[in-house]
């Protein structure tokens, strides 16, 4: 199988510190692909070369089998590309449910771009499927900024997931959630690889272990090593740099 | 009826609070123009000259309000220069007017020269965000003032006088630009046009990633939308409506002047839009209203009428800080939503 997202080489360097250093993996389709690392080995920076936020300066996304080195992230999302973020990167004073419809929306015809927004009844249906499929029902008429922390993690997902791309990036998606989140969260990607390819970081290495096909491990920006779950879990290079001291 | 406040997710309805706030203005406009045509009754009726010649002013003025509300209230773009496209709309329609005595090629010119000029100054203006876009904006504007203030051919800091009384041609019904009633009405007529284009493009999926450049611009390229070609849209929207107001002005005043392009014009439409609500379309229109006639009255009483309007400036930023609207609109969104429920 060709796969979704291939990186070759990947790289930038911010005044002189090289934050990723020629990073190459490849993401399967409709599998989980996952970047684990200490905080500072350039996981957060990958995400922003893939999805377009920075300009690598040498290497190459290929997208769909074709070259997107450098596009905008608009650009990106045209051709396949959700991400969510770290940081809660919603539209805050918006409701719900306009949160769903705006990021829903490019599942639309373009001649119904000037149309009144009631026309739009693919993004509706779409909307509908996220509610559901994320178990906001009794929140969709709220403000997206007076959700709880874990509702809000839940929407970032929802709103990287409604335009159907072929790749969702999701950066961190249980931070700061309860264990009962987390898992559930964990169940939900699970889910969502059976219909999308998903590129993770996450922190929580018992929900790395237990959902991911493949693992590539960062430090300093390089890749140090990537494979199955089990095979990183035994390599002590691995268990050097990320497990550390303990 | 069909409308965009309430859609059916999963067979379920859900409140739309972005089409209901818009129907809410609706309302508010049409209780504007149901006031508006009263107001040309008794003027007509009582052979006033005056204040209907006044309100035709405040309507102008307004419609420069509304083009500073698809910036600041939708878009999240503060400009500090929208009487750029204002003046430039009323010199256009002076020099036409000068020429041919047409009411239309006045307004087609003023369109076609805002849509040329708006695209070319928002990629400027564009280039920079937040406090840096409201300074590029005011320099444009002044820039464009002092070519105009230093250009014989157009009058230099005189202005353009004598400019003719225009023929205003429907078809069945011509309207001349000197009836105070009629103009009136005419006036009134392509403010609630400008007004409601601005809406409906507002409520379309492209209005909303407008509404989305405000309430979180980085999230917006995420979403597939380049967010310099949204900002830029907005802009030369905002462009036209100014542009096209601007052109009412010479028809009402036979004269145009650089004052027209000045700070001052620019920082009262900001300030119009502020008292009249920011983000609600039709406080703009309100508020043009309400300050042109607190202008003329407290004006006529004491030449420091400035104060006031500063003063009133203040308590509503303090107090009313969703301006006159918030005191209205959202008592009838309650309504609306009941009622779509």
């Amino acid at each position: 199988m060709t796969p979704v997202l291939e990186v070759n080489n990947l790289g930038v360097a911010f005044g002189g510190i090289r934050a990723v250093d020629g990073v190459s993996f490849a993401a399967e389709p409709n599998a989980i692909t996952t970047i684990i690392g200490p905080n500072g080995a350039g996981k957060s920076t990958l995400f922003n070369l893939i999805s377009g936020l920075i300009r690598p300066n040498s290497g190459r996304v290929i997208l769909g089998g074709v070259d997107r080195t450098g596009a905008a992230p608009h650009l990106m999302q045209r051709a396949g590309l959700g991400r969510s973020f770290q940081i809660t990167n919603l539209f805050f004073e918006l409701t719900v449910f306009e949160n769903l419809r705006l990021a829903a929306q490019r599942l639309e015809p373009m001649r119904r771009f000037l149309l009144p927004t009631g026309k739009s009844d693919r993004a509706l249906a779409q909307v509908g499927t996220l509610i559901d499929r994320f178990g906001l029902h009794a929140k969709i008429g709220e403000l997206a900024g007076t959700l709880s922390h874990g509702e809000q993690r839940r929407l970032e997902i929802a709103v990287a997931l409604a335009a159907k791309p072929s790749i969702l990036l999701l950066d961190e998606p249980t931070q700061g959630m309860s264990h009962a989140d987390t898992a559930d969260t964990a169940n939900l990607i699970r889910d969502l690889a059976r219909n999308v390819t998903i590129l993770l970081i996450e922190h929580d290495i018992g929900v790395v272990m237990d959902i991911s096909d493949h693992i590539v491990v960062m430090h300093q920006g390089k890749k140090l090593t990537e494979g199955a779950p089990s095979v990183v879990r035994a390599d002590p290079a691995v268990k050097s740099a990320y497990f550390g001291h303990a | 009826m069909h409308d965009g406040s309430v859609v059916q997710v999963k067979s379920r309805p859900v409140i739309d609070r972005l089409g209901i706030a818009m129907r809410a203005s609706h309302v508010l406009v049409v209780l504007f123009v149901i006031g508006g045509i009263v107001f040309a009754a008794i003027g007509t009726a009582m052979g006033d000259t005056f204040f209907l010649r006044l309100a035709t002013e405040a309507l102008i003025f307004a419609g420069l309000a509304l083009s500073v509300d698809i910036l600041l209230g939708y878009t999240g773009l503060l400009s500090l220069g929208q009487a750029l496209y204002f003046g430039l709309g009323a010199y256009v329609s002076a020099v036409v007017l000068k020429q041919i005595p047409s009411f239309w090629a006045a307004m087609a010119a003023v369109l076609l020269v805002s849509l040329v000029v708006g695209f070319a100054a928002g990629l400027i203006a564009n280039r920079v965000r937040g406090v840096y876009f409201a300074l590029v904006t005011f320099g444009l504007a002044q820039v464009v003032a002092k070519a105009i203030y230093n250009t014989r051919a157009l009058g230099a800091s005189d202005g353009l006088i004598g400019v003719p009384i225009v023929p205003v041609d429907f078809g069945v019904v011509t309207v001349m630009s000197n009836a105070p009633a009629g103009f009136f009405l005419v006036t009134l007529g392509v403010i609630v046009i400008l007004y409601a284009i601005s809406g409906y493009l507002l409520d379309t999926p492209f209005g909303r990633v407008l509404i989305a450049l405000r309430a979180n611009e980085r999230r917006v390229p995420f979403l597939g939308y380049s967010t310099r070609n949204a900002r830029l849209a907005a802009y030369v929207i905002a462009a036209v409506v100014a542009a096209l107001s601007g052109a009412l002005y010479p028809m009402l005043r036979g004269f145009v002047s650089p004052e027209l392009l000045f700070f001052s014009t620019s920082g009262n439409a900001v300030i119009t839009v502020v008292i009249g609500g920011v983000g609600t379309l039709a406080g703009a229109l309100y508020g043009g209203v309400i300050l042109t006639v607190l202008k003329s009255v407290v004006g006529s009483m004491t030449e420091n009428h400035l104060i006031v309007i500063g003063l009133l400036f203040m308590a509503v930023v303090i107090f009313l800080p969703k301006g006159l609207m918030g005191l209205a609109r959202p008592q009838i969104e309650r309504l609306l939503g009941r009622e779509a429920r």
